[in-house]
Formats: C-alpha cells, sequence, structure tokens
C-alpha cells in the first residue's frame, strides 16, 4: 500500500517539469508578440551596453544602460527626477487634455457644418503642415516660462492631428446609416448623436494616438527654449554639463510615458469600439 | 383553375398606400442633363396586402420604394398614406433597406430598438417587444451579439426585426434578399410569409428575382425601364399558406415564363446599354 502511493506520488513528481514546459510554450503562444518585443528591447539593450562598455569607452558619447541606470537612481533619492517628471506631467496633461477637448469639438463642427468648413479649412490645413513646434520660442516670449507657455505648445503642436481625424471621421460615416437613420424619424440631432459620432470614435482615437507623440515633443521642446524646470529642463541643463547619464534618464521616462500613454489610448478604444475587434 | 389574371384595378380591400401619377426626375450631376426615373405611375395597394414589384435593373424599383417611404419626393405627383399625403419618413412605415445597414456600434437588441430609441419610447417599453422580434425572427439568444458576430442571413434578419419594431402598418422591402444565397433566400421568403401572417402588414417588396415575386405576392407589378412606368400587374392567385415546393409546379412554371416574357426584352436593352457605357 505504501509503495503504491510512493510510485503514484513518483509519478507525479515527473511529470511536473514537461507540464511546466507545456504552460511555458502555451504562455508564448498566447503572448507571442508581447514576448517577441520583450526579448527585441533586451537584445538592444544588451548590444547597447556592450556598445558602451567595451567599444566606445567613452561616457560623453555613449552612456552604457547600466551607468543611466544608477544615475536615475540617484536622481530619485535626490527627488530630483520626480520634481521634473512632475513638471512636465502637469504641463502634458492640460495642454493634450484642452488639445483634445477643442480637437474632437472643433472636428466635429467642422464635419458637420459646410460654413464651419469653408471658413477653417485655410487655417486648419496651414497650421496642419506646419511644423509648428518652431513657434515655440516666440510663445514663449509671448507666454513667460513658466506652466502657460508650455500648455500653448503642447496644445498648438497636438490639437491639428485630433481635429483632422475627428472631422475626417464625421465625414467618412456611411451615408446608407444616415439614410436608415433618418427612414426611422431620427431629427438632425439624434443623426448627429447615433451615427456621426459613433462612427468617428475610431478617428478620434487615432487623432489622440497621433497627438500624445506630437504632444510630449511639444513639452520637451517648449522646455528646451526657456524653463526652470521639467525633462526638456534636465535634458538641457545636463548635457551642458556633459551628464549623460541624466540626459537619458529624462529621454527613457519620455519614452515610457509615450508607450504608457499610447496603451492607454488603445485600451480606451477597445472599451468605446469593441466592434472594431474583430 | 388559373393561377394568375391580369390585375383588374383594385378590387376589394380599403387602399392603405396610393399612388397617383408619380413622376420623378433626377439631374444627372455628370451631364447636367435631366434624367427621367420615373413616369406616370398609378398604384393603389389594399392593406393587408402583399405586393412585390418586379422589373430590369435600372427601371426605378427603389426610386419609387424611396418615394413611398417618403425619403424623396416625387417631382410629379403624389403618394398617400390612408388618404394622407406623404411629405417625409412616417411613424407607420418600417424600412427594409438591401444592404442590412445596421449600427456596427449596437448590438443586436439596440440595432431592432433603434426606431422605438428615436422615437422616445422608453427602453423599458420596447425591450421586451424586441426579444419577442428576435424570437419571431429567429434569432433567440442574439440579442448581445454584435452585427459581425453574425452571418448575412442572420444580419437581414435583424434588418427586418428593425423594421417591424417599430409596429409598422406598412412594410417596404427593398431587394432585403439580394446579397443572399439561394439556399437562405428560399428558407427567408418562407419565413417572410409566416411573419407577415402573423403580423398582418401591407407588405411592399422589390425583387429582380421573379420567381420569388411570384411565390411572396397577391399581386406582381411588372415595371417597365428608361423612364420606370407601370407595364403590368398581375393578380397571383395561389392558394395560401403557400409552401416552397408550390415553386416547382408547372403552373408556377408557366407564370414565371409569363412574366419573364414581358420584361425580357428590356432586359436584354438595359444589358446592351451598359455594354455600351463600359469603356473597352
Amino acid at each position: 500500500m505504501n509503495g503504491k502511493i510512493a510510485t503514484a506520488n513518483l509519478g507525479r513528481l515527473s511529470t511536473t517539469p514537461a507540464l511546466a514546459r507545456l504552460n511555458l510554450r502555451r504562455l508564448y503562444t498566447a503572448h507571442k508578440s508581447g514576448a517577441l518585443g520583450l526579448a527585441s528591447m533586451l537584445g538592444g539593450l544588451a548590444l547597447w551596453e556592450i556598445a558602451a562598455r567595451w567599444i566606445v569607452q567613452d561616457k560623453l558619447f555613449l552612456v552604457a544602460p547600466s551607468d543611466m541606470i544608477v544615475r536615475l537612481m540617484e536622481l530619485t533619492r535626490t527627488g530630483e527626477i520626480q520634481q521634473h517628471t512632475i513638471t512636465s506631467g502637469v504641463e502634458f496633461l492640460v495642454g493634450f487634455a484642452i488639445a483634445g477637448l477643442v480637437g474632437v469639438a472643433g472636428g466635429l463642427a467642422l464635419g458637420v457644418s459646410p460654413l464651419a468648413r469653408a471658413l477653417a479649412t485655410p487655417w486648419v490645413s496651414a497650421f496642419n503642415s506646419t511644423p509648428t513646434v518652431a513657434l515655440s520660442p516666440l510663445l514663449i516670449l509671448w507666454f513667460g516660462i513658466g506652466l502657460l507657455s508650455k500648455v500653448v505648445v503642447v496644445f498648438i503642436v497636438s490639437v491639428f492631428s485630433v481635429l483632422v481625424n475627428t472631422q475626417a471621421g464625421v465625414e467618412g460615416a456611411d451615408e446608407r446609416l444616415v439614410e436608415t437613420a433618418r427612414a426611422f424619424g431620427a431629427r438632425r440631432s439624434q443623426i448627429f448623436l447615433k451615427v456621426l459620432l459613433p462612427s468617428a470614435v475610431p478617428f478620434i482615437v487615432a487623432g489622440l494616438r497621433l497627438g500624445v507623440g506630437r504632444a510630449l515633443v511639444g513639452v520637451v521642446v517648449a522646455e528646451l527654449f526657456g524653463a526652470t524646470s521639467g525633462l526638456g529642463y534636465l535634458i538641457t541643463t545636463s548635457s551642458q554639463v556633459f551628464d549623460m547619464g541624466a540626459l537619458f534618464a529624462a529621454v527613457t521616462i519620455l519614452a515610457i510615458a509615450g508607450v504608457a500613454s499610447t496603451e492607454l489610448i488603445r485600451v480606451v478604444e477597445k472599451r468605446l469600439a469593441p466592434w472594431r475587434q474583430r | 383553375m388559373t393561377l394568375a389574371s391580369v390585375s383588374t384595378a383594385s378590387a376589394g380591400g380599403a387602399v392603405k398606400l396610393q399612388a397617383s401619377r408619380v413622376g420623378m426626375r433626377f439631374k444627372s450631376e455628370q451631364t447636367g442633363a435631366s434624367v427621367e426615373a420615373l413616369r406616370d405611375i398609378d398604384l393603389r395597394v389594399r392593406a393587408g396586402e402583399f405586393l412585390t414589384i418586379v422589373g430590369p435593373s435600372g427601371c426605378g424599383k427603389t426610386t419609387f420604394l424611396r418615394v413611398l417611404a417618403g425619403l424623396i419626393k416625387p417631382t410629379e405627383g403624389s403618394v398617400s398614406l390612408d388618404g394622407a399625403a406623404i411629405d417625409g419618413p412616417n411613424p407607420s412605415v418600417g424600412f427594409v433597406f438591401q444592404s442590412d445597414n445596421l449600427m456596427p456600434w449596437r448590438n443586436i437588441r439596440d440595432n431592432v430598438g433603434f426606431g422605438p430609441e428615436v422615437r422616445g419610447e422608453p427602453a423599458r417599453s420596447w425591450k421586451p417587444r424586441v426579444n419577442d422580434l428576435l424570437d419571431l425572427v429567429g434569432l433567440t439568444g442574439f440579442a448581445d451579439s454584435y452585427p459581425h458576430q453574425l452571418s448575412g442571413g442572420m444580419r437581414q434578419r435583424v434588418n427586418l426585426a428593425r423594421a417591424l419594431a417599430i409596429e409598422p402598418e406598412v412594410l417596404l422591402m427593398d431587394e432585403p434578399f439580394g446579397a443572399l444565397d439561394a439556399q437562405t433566400r428560399e428558407i427567408m421568403q418562407d419565413e417572410l410569409l409566416r411573419i407577415w401572417r402573423e403580423t398582418g402588414n401591407t407588405v411592399v417588396f422589390i425583387t429582380h428575382q421573379i420567381d420569388e415575386a411570384i411565390f411572396l405576392a397577391d399581386r406582381v407589378l411588372i415595371l417597365a425601364a428608361r423612364p420606370g412606368r407601370v407595364q403590368e400587374i398581375l393578380d397571383i392567385n395561389i392558394p395560401r399558406p403557400r409552401s416552397l415546393e408550390v415553386k416547382r409546379t408547372p403552373e408556377f412554371g408557366a407564370l414565371v415564363d409569363h412574366v419573364w416574357r414581358g420584361i425580357e426584352r428590356q432586359v436584354r436593352a438595359s444589358i446592351r446599354d451598359e455594354q455600351r457605357a463600359r469603356p473597352s
């Protein structure tokens, strides 16, 4: 009897590693693209580390990821990095929130009103195709080196991608769905709320995703031209004193912020537009 | 007993839907020339009647149906419902579109409930009705699905249920089974007759399929093309309820033949026109 139990246990024990391997494989197939992405990132960092440590061997020229992490931890201990991140974060959030609201509202208005479209189209195309970030020095001059000027820059560089995409979404709404709504007696306001707006949602999200990238660039560039705090400010000052570890630390945080907000928008899209997931 | 006879105007039953000398002219956007789509169409549809309209492509079938729905105004003549002129979409007229036109962001329940919702009927009042309709069209249990999860035949059932949800007295159907495969189409014809029996609606149904037109109809209206005008109205005397087997009888075949001879020349003409229009 004892012997029997022992062999049974043994049998179970011997299957455990096989089971674990199986689960790992299943985990891999379920998250294949994520796993490959992670491996690719780690590989890139390793190459970077090797290049910096053994090939370039010049911290001014190319700082190794490990050195950057050490510097990042120092800056975290002194609280500097938090302060800069908060400054830039507030500039980004306020500027981009206003850009999102104005972009969506403006895009909807241009989508439904031929008059608004006729009046605004030349301005929108002009601003949309101009690298408005070049106006930053002027805007700093007008609005000072505080929060306001950064918000204005972030707003201007990101609002047009939201606006243009929203408008395209409204204009691209399926004509047959509009007629269907009409046949069921929908009023103009109902056609707008129940057909045009939902049609535009995927486009609005695409515009927001484009806008996020531009807004982050806007934050940094605005701080380059005049600021007392922020990640862009940290980049400027650390490059002036050849503190390449701090410079890369700031860039890394910006990169993480970019990836995180893009992911966040993707989650929002899944919630708002579940029919887009085929 | 003959199964068809040339219609002698509109005998018996109250007139539900009436078209008087309806004419329609469009201005062509490319050439600016005026095109006559409909000419002098006179029609009386009796309450509870199932009328089908057949004709070659380009005969203005859809245009005429859109006029009846109040979606467009005829340039000549008038249409009326229960004796009152139609000058816009009417709450007692349901429209079933050729393509299902379901809203991809709404689940099936909310697609079917679109009409009542637009009218401001509270959800607790229309939701039970929507469930009944889904049962009626054979989609029990799909209320929470989205259109892209359904097959073409199922989506057309939703399209029909959506029109029925406003509890219409008149159903206008624009080639609703045109995109379906032959088998699904036959089943849907059978189902449609069952639903029509249960609801007692007046139906105007457009199709280019002659056997479909005859199988469903009390009367078949044959339209001639360019401009669209009434060529012939045929009474179909096949007893109801009809089963799909009736299509296999020689009498039914003779009816199809008759209608086909009526429109054959025009179909050939329209094919010639299309070939001429196509750049070589």
